[in-house]
């Protein structure tokens, strides 16, 4: 079988079941939106302008509601015994973990997309006038934190404690990548140049490097 | 001569070269001129952080060998120099500090090799949390080999990450007094020495571990 169809075969298979649960999707997305609004209590967005200051934090809500959706993609494949037919199908494994990262953008994207709805609705975030350099920042940053993401929840889905160590894992890994996000958003919120950035490139650099990373060590993840 | 031997000449001499390093710090390298005293725990600073990326950068290069060969031996390598490598750098945030107080004017600053060395203890906690999780695995050394990997890979990034979001503290080059580059030197030498006899012990114990774990299992 074609090495694309594979792919594509997996990421349908995810993506229908995960709309089909409803849970993972449906906790994260709460458990974001719960985290803007205790944001604004601890903040008080009459005092502090967000436009500002709210960057930082909007990648924080991703970054943990992220890794709760994340962090359960393989645990349920492994408990349901579908990753050992997966790993014994004669399919290569990294089209395995494509499938599966490309259903952790969709959704990430997706979670972005809410949030910058609700920031802008509650806490009066101006994104509309420069959503297209927002989103291409974004995108960028959220390549690499699913690609990571996607091989730390492989990795932990079979230890004990795993939903523990999951974020403990992840999230210093990812550091280089918030302070991107966070200075590119805040760029962005305030009209200055994106594209051109040096924030943007170390992003591209990060991505490549642990895209490719993720692809090749996931083989070993995995490994019964 | 046997690993027992060797470590054995390792700790006498590491004892010995760490006297001498003590006392050319306290009796025969100069006061510096501006940060005083303080300024001596430099002679421990500095090389804790070369031992301790030194011992990283192995712990890399055994999980590497790990994965690539499927030795159970180069887990036990690759563990054994993570952990002395964390004893250091730990030893590294501790000192700077401390230095720092007196140098800066205050505890922490979030300067670029701190900073780095903070995390890079962050991600290796999360490493030795993991292996603390699933003791004696094959499958647990595997994933914490990959981490270990990833770590490595990420720690040039964030170091150019903060060096751009923050402030540069450290100096970039250091012109030492004579006397001060000696006991350097031998401070150096010392805690390089030091390390060595720490990886080899801690080899040996990890090696009396896995024996008795396999006696265990071979008892009825």
């Amino acid at each position: 079988m074609n090495y694309l169809r594979v792919v594509a075969l997996i990421f349908a298979k995810d993506f229908r079941e995960e709309i089909r649960r409803k849970e993972n999707v449906i906790s994260s997305l709460l458990f974001a939106f719960l985290s803007l609004v205790l944001f604004a209590f601890a903040l008080d967005p009459t005092q502090v302008d967000l436009n500002q200051t709210g960057s930082g934090l909007l990648w924080l809500i991703i970054l943990f509601a992220g890794s709760l959706f994340m962090g359960a993609s393989f645990r349920k494949e492994m408990e349901t015994g579908t990753l050992h037919a997966l790993l014994l199908s004669p399919t290569d494994r990294s089209a395995i973990f494509l499938g599966k990262f490309l259903v952790n953008l969709v959704f990430l994207l997706f979670l972005e997309a809410l949030l910058l709805v609700f920031a802008f609705l509650l806490l009066d975030v101006q994104t509309g006038p420069v959503l297209v350099p927002l989103a291409a920042a974004w995108i960028a940053v959220t390549v690499g934190y699913a690609a990571l993401g996607t091989l730390f929840s492989a990795l932990i889905a079979n230890v004990r404690g795993g939903q523990v160590i999951y974020p403990i894992l992840l999230f210093p890994v990812l550091i280089p990548l918030i302070i991107a996000a966070a200075t590119l958003t805040q760029d962005a919120l305030a009209g200055r140049p994106v594209y051109t950035s040096q924030w943007l490139r170390l992003v591209a650099l990060f991505d490549t490097l642990f895209v490719t990373a993720s692809v090749f060590l996931f083989e070993y993840a995995v490994e019964e | 001569m046997n690993l027992r031997t060797w470590v054995r000449t390792l700790w006498g001499l590491a004892v010995v070269l760490n006297a001498a390093a003590l006392t050319m710090i306290f009796f025969y390298a100069p006061v510096e001129i501006q940060m005083g005293a303080v300024q001596k725990i430099f002679y421990y600073h500095v090389p804790s952080a070369i031992a301790g990326y030194v011992l990283l950068f192995l712990a890399f290069l055994f999980s590497i060998l790990y994965l690539w060969k499927d030795d159970p031996s180069y887990d036990l390598l690759a563990y054994t120099t993570a952990e002395v490598g964390f004893v250091f750098i730990t030893v590294v945030l501790v000192t700077g500090p401390i230095w720092g107080r007196s140098a800066w004017g205050k505890w922490w600053v979030w300067e670029p090799r701190l900073t780095s060395v903070l995390i890079l203890w962050l991600m290796y906690s999360a490493y030795f949390l993991l292996r603390l999780f699933s003791r004696h695995e094959a499958r647990a050394a595997r994933i914490a080999a990959v981490v270990a990997i990833i770590a490595f890979f990420d720690v040039p990034i964030v170091h150019k990450a903060i060096e751009w979001w923050g402030s540069i503290v450290h100096p970039k080059k250091v012109v030492l007094e004579p006397p001060m580059r000696q006991t350097f030197f031998v401070a150096m030498i010392a805690v390089f020495t030091l390390a060595a006899a720490l990886t080899l012990t801690r080899f040996m114990v990890g090696r009396a571990e896995e024996r008795r774990l396999a006696q265990r299992e071979a008892a009825p």
